[in-house]
């Protein structure tokens, strides 16, 4: 049933786009025209590779580097964290005090297998540590007060942080089911805006991206943060 | 300014292929539907409250960028090349998803996707105690579309929605009216109501947003938790990768897409961008001009299965339901373009006063008004009066972060429904049309309504309008109307037929 499908619905498309026989594509509005190059996008021969390699978004004239650099970067990642109501602290070189004051109320945290053990040493608590063939169950997340991560990217003009699944950031469900989320981002990691955080991911991670912690407008479109996420994300930006 | 009233040459293929079904065909035609909730005081209030908040933040947001215009030029590229490399664009993505794991099923139209959906959940999710099975939701339009709950809902399948706005509205067993906001046109005293009356274990509560999303948040907690199976829509699927997208505020979305064993997304055949970079783009330019946001709290993107994190088990539905109809249209296949931001509601005229279920269609609003004609036809079913439902104003096309030219598509449909529904005898729906006294009868506010047309030309001299009295004042303190035309859009078209006959005739 469903190749019989993939097949007819391929072929609606071909004839929904005036092609005929052997795949042609006749044009009949040419608005594929990419804005900036005064190319025509459609493909020659209706292959992939000639559609991939048509100037698409890349080469329009958008900007692909932001303004921002140094502390001025910092201080407006730390400008848009502060408006999506994240709290946000400083460390420089070892946030192992930061994090242990955050912490400190609960009586165990889950961490990701890669974090930093030495970053948890004045924390005097269970610590859970969360690895491959030894996750936690989703009961025992939900058992913990809070999780510490790093994350992959931030990008400062959206206060977007990027977690990426790697052995420092987890696994996605690590940092969902507990409340507190504590996150940490390096100095080097902020990038200023979209195209710049975007080209330093790999699409195959799976990849989570937070901006403040979980909010809904859906009541009379008045915000309340904290609906099914983690209701708390505490920000440590780390200089190195 | 393009004189609207000239329609665009109707086009000379006239595709037969299917059109879709489900949620998407007028059950009333669009002047009588709105001629109920223009009364309904409440749902006018809120929805005029929600529109132009949501239109501020927006305004602000997009502000902040300077290179706003070459984003939209770039997505609406984007998105062309898409449409135009469909095919190819399609095969790669399947076989990217599929490499990484993932299962992809194809459904032709509603029925064949709704039965794809409940064979996966039959397969996937234990029967309860109760003899019925469970599945937890994302807010999918994809899925209202094919009316997929009301499908589970019979087959034994109870699916619920975990967004807090679809929640209240399935809780309510009421309908969407605004597809970023569903529940907009409920008041808080309302949703305490309907929780403390469909939630079992909620108590007592305020009617404080606070404590009703603190009740919410309590219910699906544990459905979350131990719930086998979740269905999602998709906002993008990148070709060059087998990405999946979703983009989401409550935290709902990353629970369904991470803790079940098994997910089932259903996604339009239209919803694919050819690379990931292309999310440059497109993650600029729909939470602006979806919630007015910078970004929205959280996007989650996953490619097939990841080992050992998230769902093992991951199928998508990609959904035709009469998109290559669409797709067929050469002067309406942009529509196709839409990724599903909401803007164009928030400003039309219309949309505020009539409100979403006026349009009965999931897609409501100027796009809804093309959309849904699109994927059906104007001929075959119902959904002749939605492209009339505008006042051609082009505040939707302005905000469009794709750049749809919605105001043009619907002209066109205009024609294409006179063609099909109008001539030689008067229809049901023309008679509807004039009973239309809502718009057309308030000079005011529709003063180029088309019977009043040859008489205000007159009164106006062909000149430019440039004030209006009254409530329409507002109006016209920020746009002039142009000069009215001496003939009305039918009595053109049906100029136009003639003199297309005269001249086949002649030839
Ligand atoms: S038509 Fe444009 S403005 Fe309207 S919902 Fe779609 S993308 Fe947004």
């Amino acid at each position: 049933m469903t190749d019989t499908a993939r097949e007819e619905i391929l072929a609606r498309i071909s004839e929904a786009l005036g092609r005929r026989g052997g795949g042609e594509y006749v044009s009949s509005s040419p608005r594929t025209a990419v804005p900036g190059t005064g190319g025509t996008a459609h493909a020659e021969s209706g292959g992939v590779a000639s559609a991939n390699t048509a100037a698409t978004a890349a080469d329009a004239g958008y900007h692909h580097e932001g303004t921002h650099t140094g502390e001025s970067l910092i201080e407006l990642l730390i400008d848009r964290l502060v408006d999506y109501k994240a709290n946000i602290h400083r460390a420089d070189g070892d946030p192992s005090a930061t994090i242990a004051e955050l912490i400190g109320g609960h009586s165990s945290v889950v961490v990701p297998r890669g974090l930093d053990s030495s970053w948890l040493a004045g924390y005097s608590g269970g610590v859970r540590v969360d690895a491959p063939g030894e996750e936690l169950s989703v009961d025992e997340l939900d058992a913990q007060g809070a999780v510490v991560t790093a994350s992959a990217v931030a990008i400062a003009q959206t206060g977007t942080i990027v977690l990426d699944g790697s052995d420092e950031c987890g696994r996605r469900a690590i940092t969902l089911v507990p409340d507190h989320h504590v996150c940490i981002v390096r100095t080097d990691d902020i990038v200023d805006i979209v195209p710049e955080g975007i080209s330093r991911l790999d699409a195959h991670a799976p990849l989570t991206f937070i901006s403040g912690p979980s909010a809904t407008s859906d009541i009379e479109l008045s915000r309340v943060e904290g609906v099914h996420g983690p209701r708390t994300l505490d920000v440590i930006i780390l200089s190195s | 300014m393009t004189f609207l009233g000239m329609p665009l040459l109707p086009s000379k293929r006239r595709s037969d292929l299917p059109g879709g079904q489900g949620n998407i065909i007028e059950a009333e035609a669009f002047p009588e539907a709105s001629h109920e909730h223009l009364s309904n005081q409440q749902l006018r209030n809120n929805i005029g409250h929600a529109t132009s908040t949501i239109r501020s933040k927006r305004a602000e947001v997009v502000s902040e960028l300077d290179d706003w215009e070459a984003l939209r030029d770039a997505g609406e590229a984007t998105k062309n090349e898409v449409m135009a490399n469909l095919p190819e664009y399609l095969a790669q993505f399947e076989e990217a998803f599929t490499a990484a794991g993932g299962i992809i099923h194809w459904a032709r139209d509603a029925d064949e996707a709704n039965a794809i959906v409940t064979e996966l959940i039959e397969d996937n999710a234990p029967m309860l105690e109760t003899g019925r099975r469970e599945v937890i939701k994302v807010k999918s339009m994809a899925t209202q579309e094919i009316g997929l709950n009301e499908h589970l809902e019979a087959e034994g399948i109870d699916a619920f929605e975990t967004d807090l706005a679809e929640l209240i509205v399935q809780l309510g067993e009421d309908k969407p009216s605004h597809i970023l906001v569903p529940a907009i046109h409920r008041n808080r005293d309302e949703i305490r109501e309907i929780f403390m009356d469909k939630m079992p274990d909620a108590g007592e509560l305020t009617n404080e947003p606070a404590v009703l999303a603190e009740a919410a948040r309590r219910h699906l907690r544990h459905k979350f938790l131990t719930t086998k199976v979740a269905i999602s829509g998709a906002n993008f699927g990148i070709a060059e990768t087998g990405t999946l997208g979703v983009v989401e505020s409550e935290g709902n979305g990353r629970m369904c897409l991470t803790l079940p064993e098994t997910l089932i997304t259903v996604m339009g055949i239209e919803k694919l961008l050819p690379k990931f970079a292309d999310l440059e783009v497109f993650l600029q330019l729909l939470p602006r001009s979806s919630t007015g946001e910078r970004m929205n709290p959280y996007t989650s993107f996953w490619t097939g299965k990841s080992e050992g994190d998230g769902p093992q088990n991951v199928h998508l539905v990609l959904l035709d339901n009469g998109r290559t109809r669409a797709l067929a249209d050469e002067h309406g296949r942009t529509a196709l373009n839409c990724i599903r931001c909401s803007a164009c509601m928030n400003v039309c005229p219309v949309y505020e006063r009539t409100g979403g279920h006026a349009y009965g269609s999931t897609y409501p609003g100027p796009i809804g008004a093309i959309l849904s004609p699109l994927l059906t036809g104007v001929q075959e079913q119902g959904n002749g009066s939605l492209p009339y439902a505008s006042s051609l104003c082009g505040a939707c096309y302005d905000v469009c972060p794709v750049k749809i030219n919605i105001p043009e598509i619907l002209v066109h449909l205009r024609g294409e429904d006179v063609k099909a529904n109008h001539s030689p005898v008067s229809s049901q729906l023309d008679t509807a049309l004039t009973g239309a006294s809502w718009m057309m009868g308030d000079g005011k506010r529709m003063a180029a309504a088309e019977r009043g047309l040859p008489l205000a030309h007159k009164v106006t001299s062909g000149e430019q309008i440039n004030a209006l009295p009254g409530i329409a004042s507002a109006w016209t303190s920020s746009r002039d109307i142009p000069a009215l035309p001496e003939k009305s859009f039918r009595q053109l078209w049906a100029e136009e037929e003639a003199n297309d006959r005269d001249e086949e005739g002649q030839r």
